[in-house]
């Protein structure tokens, strides 16, 4: 027994030493005989590589001179790899260049970090190979304690990138828009995305981003297995962004922003409120934007390197009044008297009115019950014509026809047959209604809008249920029982009679009131329509797309949207009506007294009503006009709660024009522009 | 218990087992197999320290992290060896099952709310973020499962070769933490569990047809268990990378080539310590636990690789030679044991010298490592104890 025992033992005792020797003689092979050692290859490096963004390419006006370009910022990086070869690993270093950049020490560690499993947030999301730039737009005094004392900071360089430039300031700034870092979402989006690119946020840095932004360069580098660089890095260089040339003309651009400063500090020292104005400069013969002013506007540059919280919260807070909001493009205002052009229209068009015809202009009229007056209850005792109604700018006499023609509708509906609704169409055919098109972002352009009985029945279906509950309930949180019983009555006809478009509406859509809005943008495109004969354009601030290396890869091309429904004889009748005579007998010709070119142009003043503010003014104006009635320039102003269009938005108006011509001043534009073709500087 | 003299003289003497004195019992511990043991872990914490410091400081974090873990897991250890040791094999029926039953329990909590790590199902987290792996424990609580079941039986049958239902009966207790430990995926604990429960087996005098054909019978079980489709897929490419670590070139036969280089770079008295390229410059992934033999190779050259397989033949000598001169129990232990070490340490090696299949394996006292090292400290623990329990009269039962 006990020898099969030992018997056993000593066969376990084999085996392991057969183990042991086998192990013994593999290990003196491997290390001692083996004739082919492997050795570490080159070949088991791989590569490594970083994005460099492109430059992004420069906005240019009509002439070639920037609106928006780019500077060379200064960037300081720290390079890790440097940093962990110091005795110290580089805390003398850091401890330097904390005092240098005025931030904590301990914060600068941790921002030069690569994340990973066991490094929390704030880390270094780039390449662990790649320098981590720890300090962008770096001031002078930072760059130059780095530069001047190299052997204190190894690892530390001074980088250079491009950001974009506002050499302008705010001009231009809401067509021009601004840049911001891509985001998760935008790289979803598109896949060529890249966390160190810019991207176009707002106005044309958006609409024209992926011609802006250019092709990324690479920096591509040898890496050793723990991810640290070695040998020398080969750049693949980026490729800069297209140009893109504008029609927009800095010098008339700087005018009507200039305009508008004057003209809200005017109507404040007049006891106005004067919260936002806007002026739009088109070429009615082409198409082109000269020049887009808003006003309130904002600084770009706040958005260079990624805006700060406070400056974001500044520029929102409801007491800027939305300086991010282009009011010229985006706002939609009650046109006031300046939509009578389009009812005009309509009237004559579809004969309810003759041209020579004189109809009634009563002080009041009574429409549905509801007495309706004219502005100021003012009426010079006698019937007018269309042209004297226009020049004089009589309510009353619109409101007849307004009438007049919503109980032919009624009458048609009673009968069976479906309503004309002559007024809302021609509105739709001067582009009311529907976004005007221009090469900005879609959700940057307002689309204006009008009532009619469709959309009254449609608002109705929608919100029935809570007019009726408003009704029945009564508004008990309401404290003032004539408020209250106001609302409680106004729910209870909405609830019954919310879906009837009556006489009242088509009365106040005729003089551009109620419900009906339109963008400054929107009406310069209407009465370009006007004195060109009839051309609706898709109006475009792009004009050509410059590749980097000066050829002109796309000219930009305004198209036409459509033509007015209106004869060529109207048109005309249009022209003349409003045209400024040596006097005063159009509306708003008051202004331009004393102007040397005031016989050259003609203008419809509008003053709409805003329940509870004052009221915006409007100027919608052409000129000069050659000899074959060609207008040069259409100019629209609107100043937000100004008052009379002839008090405000006029004047305003009246300074671009004098700066447009060359009144006490050489002309902004000397010759007939944005004609030429571009010069790229 | 009595037993028959043989003596011609006194033909029908009855002699009380009892009364055979122990011609010597030796109290102290075995200063071989300790310090062979503690020697390796030594030389574990250095290598450790090799392979990390570079990569912890890379990574921003304190460059001895790792050694201060392993030197921390040793004094565990020590203190585990002490524990273990002072355990009278006498009472061996109780140690023996408890282990066994403790360690199987921890393997089936792994599948009920364990954690993965380097692709395998196999930690359980304790609470203070410390994690265990039960698989490194169950190796020794089968050899301790296995060794108190035969001696029991064979004590109560008052006769040693073991029987058919013994051998039926250890091979379910193989058999279940097997399955258990393959399913994790956790194919170098398997193999190493079933080398302890063969060498068991071979010390338990099992005969050889029954041992050729248990191995015959696993080999056609593992077999069918593949082609059945009992397995899921992702257990199916563990297998195939196993079976052929050429098909995960970014893994398993980089790190071969990567260990390979370095060790064969050592020379016969390596780059010295710190000083490796290889171990420097972080090319082998894994380098503090699987491959921490190639630090040596590199480090310290055909000497200092020798001297950790001299140290683990020293160690097993150690190892037969208690089992020689112990109980029942406490032999089949032993052997098992000696047949863990002999074989891990084999198949760890062997892998870092291109001899044998990728597996993942720490080697025992070396890597970094806490629950490998806890088990096999309590091993040697154990070890200690049937040493000291074991004479040089060998009880008959």
């Amino acid at each position: 027994m006990a020898e099969r025992r030992s018997r056993r033992l000593t066969v376990v005792g084999v085996l392991v030493a057969s183990l042991v020797l086998t192990l013994f003689g593999r290990l003196y092979y491997v290390q001692v005989l083996d004739p082919h050692k492997p050795t570490q290859t080159a070949g088991l490096l791989h590569g490594g590589e970083y994005t460099v963004p492109a430059p992004r390419g420069q906005i240019l006006d009509a002439l070639g001179r920037p609106l928006v370009t780019n500077r060379t910022a200064h960037v300081i990086t720290v390079d890790r790899e440097t940093l962990l070869e110091q005795p110290d690993q580089g805390a003398a270093v850091l401890a330097g260049l904390a005092a240098v950049l005025r931030t904590p020490e301990h914060d600068l560690a941790q921002e030069i970090t690569p994340c990973g499993v066991h490094v929390p947030s704030p880390c270094w999301t780039g390449e662990p190979f790649q320098p981590v730039p720890v300090e962008t737009d770096a001031s002078t005094a930072a760059v130059l304690a780095v530069a001047e004392h190299r052997e204190l900071y190894p690892g530390v360089k001074v980088d250079t990138e491009t950001v974009r430039d506002y050499p302008g300031g705010t001009l231009a700034a809401h067509i021009l828009g601004y840049t911001g870092a891509v985001s998760a979402d935008d790289e979803k989006r598109n896949p060529k995305l890249n966390d160190a690119d810019t991207i176009g946020r707002s106005g044309l840095e958006q609409e024209y981003d992926s011609l802006l932004r250019g092709t990324d360069g690479a920096q591509v580098v040898q890496l050793d297995p723990r991810g640290f660089a070695v040998g020398a890095s080969q750049e693949i260089a980026p490729e800069p962004g297209d140009t893109l040339v504008t029609s927009i003309d800095r010098d008339v651009q700087r005018l009507a922003e200039q305009a508008i400063r004057e003209q809200i500090a005017k109507s404040r020292e007049a006891g106005m409120p004067a919260t936002g104005a806007a002026v739009v400069v088109m070429d009615p013969n082409t198409g082109r934007i000269l020049a887009v002013a808003s006003y309130p506007t904002y600084d770009p540059q706040l958005f260079v390197g990624g805006i700060s919280v406070a400056d974001y919260r500044r520029l929102i807070e409801p007491s800027a009044n939305d300086p991010l909001v282009s009011r010229a493009i985006a706002g939609a205002y009650a046109p006031g008297s300046t939509f009578k052009l389009i009812s005009s229209s309509s009237i004559i068009t579809h004969g309810e009115a003759t041209l020579d015809g004189r109809y009634p202009c009563p002080p009041a009229l009574s429409v549905d019950g509801r007495i309706k007056t004219n502005f100021e209850s003012e009426a010079p005792g006698y019937p007018l014509t269309l042209a004297e109604a226009l020049k004089i700018s009589c309510d009353t006499w619109f409101y007849a026809f307004a009438a007049n023609e919503y109980y032919a509708d009624q009458a048609r509906a009673d009968a069976g047959k479906k309503p004309n609704e002559y007024l809302q169409h021609m509105a739709a055919a001067f582009g009311v209604g529907t976004a005007p098109g221009v090469d900005l972002p879609a959700d940057e352009q307002a689309a204006g809008s009008y009532a009619d009985r469709e959309s009254r029945l449609a608002r109705w279906r929608a919100n029935r249920k809570q007019y009726c509950a408003d009704a029945a309930r009564g508004f008990p949180q309401e404290p003032d029982p004539v408020q209250r019983a106001y609302l409680t009555k106004l729910a209870r006809e909405n609830c019954t009679d919310g879906w009837r478009y009556r006489a009242g509406d088509n009365a106040d859509m005729a003089i551009g009131q109620g419900e009906t809005t339109v963008s400054p943008l929107q009406l310069a495109v209407a009465y370009s329509a006007m004195i060109n004969g009839g051309t609706l354009w898709r109006p475009t601030l792009g004009w050509k797309v410059v590749d980097p290396h000066g050829k002109v890869i796309r000219t930009i091309k305004p198209t036409v949207r459509g033509v007015l429904p209106v004869s060529q004889g109207l048109l005309h009748y249009f022209a003349n009506a409003l045209h400024f005579a040596g006097d005063h007998s159009v509306s708003g010709a008051i202004a331009f007294d004393g102007a040397p070119y005031k016989t050259q142009i003609g203008g419809k003043t509008g003053t709409a009503e805003v329940f509870g503010k004052q009221d915006t003014s409007w100027f919608a104006s052409w000129g000069p006009l050659d000899g074959h009635g060609h207008a040069r320039f259409v100019a629209v102003g609107m100043v937000e709660q100004a008052g009379l269009g002839s008090h405000a938005a006029a004047p305003m108006v009246r300074t671009v024009y004098d700066g447009l011509l060359g009144v006490g001043q050489p002309p902004v534009l000397p010759e007939s522009r944005p004609e030429t073709s571009p010069v790229i500087r | 218990m009595t037993v028959l003299s043989r003596d011609p003289a006194k033909p029908f003497t009855l002699v009380p087992s009892r009364v055979l004195r122990p011609r010597r019992v030796r109290r102290g511990v075995d200063i071989w197999l300790a310090g062979a043991a503690l020697l390796l872990a030594l030389i574990g914490a250095v290598l450790v320290w090799s392979a990390t410091r570079q990569r912890l400081s890379d990574e921003g974090r304190d460059p001895q992290g790792y050694l201060y873990r392993h030197l921390a897991n040793i004094g565990i250890g020590l203190a585990l060896v002490a524990i273990a040791a002072r355990v009278d094999v006498r009472r061996l029926r109780i140690v023996g099952p408890v282990l066994y039953g403790a360690s199987l329990l921890g393997l089936l909590a792994v599948f009920a709310f364990g954690r993965t790590i380097n692709g395998a199902h196999a930690w359980l987290a304790l609470p203070g973020g410390m994690q265990l792996q039960p698989a490194e424990f169950m190796k020794l609580g089968l050899i301790a499962g296995m060794a108190t079941m035969f001696a029991q039986r064979a004590a109560e049958r008052h006769a040693e070769r073991p029987t058919t239902s013994d051998v039926l009966i250890a091979t379910v207790l193989i058999t279940v933490p097997l399955l258990l430990i393959m399913l994790q995926p956790d194919l170098g604990s398997a193999m190493v569990l079933a080398a302890a429960g063969f060498g068991v087996l071979i010390a338990a005098d099992v005969p050889a047809r029954w041992t050729l054909g248990l191995i015959a019978l696993g080999a056609l079980g593992t077999f069918l268990a593949i082609k059945s489709g009992v397995l899921a897929e992702y257990q199916l490419a563990r297998f195939r990378v196993f079976a052929h670590p050429g098909e995960d070139p970014r893994g398993a036969s980089y790190n071969v080539m990567q260990a390979h280089i370095a060790i064969a770079n050592g020379g016969l008295f390596g780059r010295g310590l710190f000083h490796g390229p290889q171990t420097r410059g972080a090319f082998v992934p894994e380098q503090q636990t699987d491959f921490i033999y190639s630090v040596a190779g590199e480090e310290f050259g055909l000497l200092g690789a020798g001297l950790i397989i001299v140290l683990f033949a020293v160690l097993c000598w150690r190892g037969l030679r208690i089992a020689a001169h112990a109980g029942r129990a406490g032999r089949l232990i032993a052997v098992g044991v000696v047949c863990w070490f002999a074989f891990q340490a084999f198949q760890n090696i062997g892998m870092n010298l291109g001899l044998t299949p990728v597996t993942g394996l720490p080697l025992p006292f070396v890597s970094y490592g806490g629950s490998s090292m806890f088990a096999q400290a309590l091993a040697v623990g154990l070890l200690l104890a049937v040493a000291r329990y074991s004479t040089t009269q060998r009880p008959v039962v």
